[in-house]
């Protein structure tokens, strides 16, 4: 029966690109598109009406960033607004006239910075440089002040910053995008695959009615039927994860804590998602209505994931939700277990909703074996 | 036949087979779902999602190895912070880190033991921050909010030894360079606001393309021969089968278009600060564009089902191509080439900047323009492979009279 699917599968090129082709490319796309973890070197503008040494230090200091690059001056707030909008510049730095002679003179002068949280990534990146360009410059003044009196450099240091914050940032310590995103999306769309691919599978069967020669040969035994057929597919996406796996946690060196851990979340997240492809199959045993709610409980599952927004900052509904997406226990035991390195027993719940999601197909196997043994195929 | 009489000829056909699309699209329960229903209620649940847009109150453990006056009123201040809130007082990191790995809280406060003594004996002490780093938005909220109240903390134990008489002098002694921070078009940060334009946009171009390439599949398999174009006098042209079928989809999504841009983000109130002639101007190429590019796509599919394997996994990857999530300055060279064949690209990109940042159609001419490229060019591709696809229906229609 394995064999017949294997043949099934070499003769439908459709097979070919869905469980292998389409989900490296988006293994190649994710990967490559936040290949620099952060994004570098992104364009801010600067209105420098002051145009003094102090001011142009500032802004070379800026560009020194490693997120920003300062691409064009402007002459005034309202022109740079406007280059934001046309998307030449995500941000600016506003100085005003005289802020130097004011700074000389104790006045406070007040420089601003504009940036676009339209782009929510971007606008708190650069927020972050500019914020630190404000700072540095009114720790310089201080600094410069201190110096003069005769302060040692930890006097200095003390009086300008008492509480220093020690930022410990586990297991991500670079803030890399690539390995926070990456790791999430590209396993959702790989089970988007196996959910539309297994539903697609014994969609087939019913559009060619090959249905009923498929039981035959598993002696009209339905549970035999379902693990000859799906056992090809099985390894394949197995081959296809530990490859994924391989290329992310080896090659790119991704955060992880042990291969063991790596191979349970492969085995979890195929079953979990074949059990959910078949079941769903089951409830509506259509082609055309098993892929729909495939696909679009798929792609709603890489929002009810919880990795870019959280679960916990959603409606309290969603949160429970959030349990019906195996997606989501799939990135809780990853993030739990994997990334952080945790020990199994913390993320048990994930892991059991996971093997619950396995045995779904357990629910449907009488109406699958009703369906193909009775139903007609209507286009 | 005069010209006259061919054009009121080509008219009355392409207007049976926009009745035809119609009924179908009404029939066709796949068509009906992508067309209606998906692009109803996709909207409502990803604003749903995303609709508290901020994350507040972020569960963290505090261990306080400083027991002092000076560290409980930092604590107290970083609890009263809008992001964070204290979950519980920790003795010591193993607990804490417990409490993290158990998902209760999301990071962890430590003030070592000497955190009063060094600031009483001017010297500089220490907060660590441990943070949870599964998830970027409670980092940052952890993260800033320790940056915040620290600094917040420091200005104030400069002012009282530095020894200045007046509040003014206080003031520019802390901060001899003031500044301002100012977001612009998305104040709050809020997370709707940013990614649900873009959403929309995809929603329309992706729902669009699905249910025409599954009409099309459909309409093969109704077929004998499976063909795409039906035998029938009225389909003897290239132009009135695009047209007439571009007709009943540019009807259905003018309306489902102007229930994105117009109905949804009123509903959640999301920023909107497109006027409604820009829009127009905006949506008009858009769905032009994305008409023609579905009717290109729908004449590549054999079975009806394998329009949704192809399309539905590239709905990520497009979002990203957008530049929204991740800058557009910093996505590849080849990716951004190939983002140029899909007018999700330019369309959510001009929404995107029209809708959230209050830019007019001038700003946007670059995107526009290649919208208008793009729905001349895709005309063009399916008028080509519709007439492939005429050729062969005449051919079958042949080979099966003789």
């Amino acid at each position: 029966m394995s064999l017949r699917e294997v043949r099934i599968m070499i003769k439908n090129p459709i097979y070919g690109f869905c469980m292998v082709v389409f989900p490296l490319i988006a293994m190649i796309f994710f990967t490559s598109l936040m290949d620099d973890g952060l994004p570098q070197d992104m364009p801010v503008g600067v209105v420098d009406l002051d145009n003094t040494t102090t001011s142009r230090s500032l802004i070379r200091r800026l560009d020194g960033f490693q997120s920003s690059k300062v691409v064009a001056h402007y002459p005034s707030v309202a022109e740079a607004r406007r280059a934001i909008q046309e998307n030449q510049i995500y941000a600016f730095l506003y100085i005003p006239k005289g802020t130097t002679d004011d700074l000389l003179s104790s006045r406070q002068p007040k420089i601003s910075y504009y940036y676009n949280l339209a782009s929510i990534m971007s606008g708190s990146l650069l927020m972050k440089d500019l914020k630190t360009i404000s700072t540095l410059g009114s720790a310089g003044v201080g600094q410069a002040t201190m110096r003069a009196k005769g302060f040692t450099q930890e006097q200095i240091m003390a009086f300008l910053q008492p509480i220093r914050v020690d930022l410990h940032q586990v297991g991500n310590p670079w803030t890399n995008y690539n390995s926070y995103l990456s790791t999430v999306f590209v396993p959702g769309i790989m089970m988007l695959f196996i959910f539309m691919i297994s539903a697609y599978s014994l969609g087939m069967e019913l559009k060619f009615d090959s249905g009923k020669k498929w039981l035959e040969m598993a002696d009209n035994r339905m549970v035999i039927a379902i693990l000859g057929k799906f056992l090809p597919q099985t390894l394949i996406w197995l081959a296809l994860i530990f490859f994924y796996e391989f290329y992310v946690f080896s090659i790119l060196g991704f955060p992880h804590h042990g291969v063991a851990m790596l191979v349970v979340l492969a085995l979890l997240e195929v079953f979990a998602a074949q059990g959910f492809g078949i079941f769903a199959f089951g409830l509506m045993p259509s082609l055309r209505m098993s892929l729909s709610i495939c696909s679009l409980w798929a792609v709603l599952s890489l929002s009810m994931a919880g990795s870019a927004f959280p679960v916990m900052g959603m409606d309290g509904a969603l949160q429970s939700l959030s349990w019906l997406f195996p997606l989501r226990h799939y990135y809780m035991v990853y993030q739990i277990c994997v990334f952080n390195g945790f020990p199994l027993l913390e993320a048990w719940f994930h892991f059991v909703a996971m093997i619950g999601f396995t045995l779904l197909p357990w629910f449907v196997i009488g109406k699958i074996k009703n369906a193909m043994l009775t139903y007609v195929y209507i286009p | 036949m005069s010209i006259f009489h061919r054009f009121v000829s080509g008219i009355r056909d392409a207007a049976y087979i926009w009745c035809q699309e119609m009924k179908q699209a009404v029939k066709d329960e796949g068509v009906l779902i992508f067309f209606i229903i998906v692009p109803i209620i996709y909207p409502l649940l990803y604003s749903w999602i995303y609709n508290n847009e901020v994350v507040h109150e972020v569960p963290v453990v505090v261990v306080d190895d400083s027991h002092s006056g000076l560290s409980r009123e930092l604590v107290r201040k970083l609890d009263a912070s809008a992001d964070v809130k204290i979950l519980c007082h920790a003795a010591d990191l193993d607990e804490a880190r417990s409490l993290v790995s158990r998902q209760l809280a999301k990071g962890i406060y430590y003030i070592p033991s000497d955190f009063a003594t060094r600031l009483n004996r001017m010297e500089q002490a220490t907060l660590s921050v441990y943070c949870d780093m599964s998830l970027m938005l409670a980092y940052k909220a952890i993260y800033q909010t320790a940056v915040n109240v620290t600094q917040y903390m420091g200005a104030e134990m400069q002012k009282k030894l530095s020894g200045k008489y007046t509040v003014r002098e206080e003031q520019i002694q802390a901060r001899p360079l003031d500044f301002q921070d100012v977001p612009i078009f998305n104040p709050q940060g809020g997370y709707g606001t940013f990614v649900i334009p873009a959403v929309l946009m995809l929603i329309f171009q992706q729902t669009l393309v699905l249910g025409i390439g599954l009409g099309a599949g459909t309409a093969r398999e109704n077929s004998p021969t499976g063909d795409l174009i039906p035998v029938h006098p009225a389909y003897s042209g290239i132009y009135r089968i695009v047209l007439g079928k571009a007709l009943c989809y540019g009807m259905i999504y003018a309306v489902m278009g102007a229930y994105l841009t117009l109905v949804v983000p009123r509903i959640f109130s999301f920023v909107t600060m497109v006027k409604g002639m820009d829009l127009l101007w905006l949506m008009t190429p858009y769905l032009l564009a994305c008409v023609f590019f579905g009717m290109t796509v729908s004449c590549l599919v054999r079975y009806r089902e394998n329009v949704m394997l192809l399309m539905v996994f590239i709905s990520l990857p497009l979002l990203f191509m957008v530049g929204i999530s991740w800058p557009q300055s910093a996505i590849p060279g080849v990716w951004q080439g190939i983002s140029w064949l899909f007018p999700s690209t330019f369309g959510a990109r001009a929404f995107v900047r029209m809708n959230t940042m209050g830019a007019t159609l001038g700003d946007v001419t670059n995107e526009l323009r290649a919208l208008w490229i793009q729905a001349a060019f895709y005309f063009g591709t399916a008028c080509l492979v519709y007439g492939h696809q005429l050729r062969v229906t005449r051919r079958h229609t042949v080979s099966s009279n003789l």
